[in-house]
């Protein structure tokens, strides 16, 4: 498996154990189970970056070579093809978050804060579809 | 999906005392796993790499490359 491969299943997994959890917890505070707290997404992101810096950082010491080789054009075309299928992603689920205004909420603050957590969902959605079809790409190149 | 390119980059490799992926991707300037891609017919590289794929092997565009399209059979 090349290092660029490695890369993209540490960044697939790392966002999908992290934000998965997170948004269990956002529905959990949906369904009314738990309470709000800003500085839970705070930690998750700190978890996630820490995550991804030291998991890099080992499979950069195991193959110091690649990990120092910039991208070449097959790399780049890959990470091009990935970027296009997740922007439709990001496009899509973006619209939909607009929809999050029409929801009966009590509070119009609750609308605020609904509409960010569905464009965090986006954002992370459409990284890992890009993560996941950079993998899928290596895959069948290999 | 394979390209319409055949390539003799196996061929090549073993005239030049079995020369490895590695070695030929360093000479070029890409990665193990794009000439892998490429020597297996999975990856069409640009014109610039092509060259580059030659200039290593120190022979012609044309022995390295052979295109199987529809023109080249009239």
């Amino acid at each position: 498996m090349s290092f660029r491969e490695k890369s993209a299943w540490i960044s697939l997994v790392s966002l999908v154990v992290v934000f998965g959890a997170y948004f269990s917890y956002i529905g959990m505070v949906l369904a009314g189970l738990a309470r709000n707290r800003f500085a839970l997404f705070l930690v998750m992101l700190a978890v996630f970056i820490i995550a991804e810096v030291v998991l890099h950082l080992v499979i950069a010491t195991q193959s110091p070579r690649d990990a120092r080789t910039p991208k070449d054009e097959r790399e780049q075309l890959i990470e091009l093809k990935a970027t296009r299928t997740a922007f439709y992603v990001l496009l899509v689920s973006a619209v939909g978050s607009i929809g999050t205004v029409h929801l009966r909420l009590s509070d119009p603050d609750d609308h605020l804060w609904l509409m960010m957590q569905a464009v965090l969902f986006s954002i992370v959605c459409a990284e890992a579809v890009k993560f996941a079809r950079q993998i899928v790409l290596y895959r069948r190149d290999a | 999906m394979d390209t319409a390119i055949r390539n003799t980059i196996r061929r090549l490799r073993f005239d030049q005392n079995e020369m490895t992926q590695q070695a030929l991707a360093d000479k070029v300037g890409v990665t193990r796993q794009t000439i892998n891609a490429i020597e297996l017919g999975k990856y069409s590289p640009s014109l610039e790499v092509a060259f580059r794929i030659a200039a290593a092997f120190g022979v012609p565009l044309e022995q390295v490359f052979q295109f199987d399209g529809p023109q080249s059979k009239a």
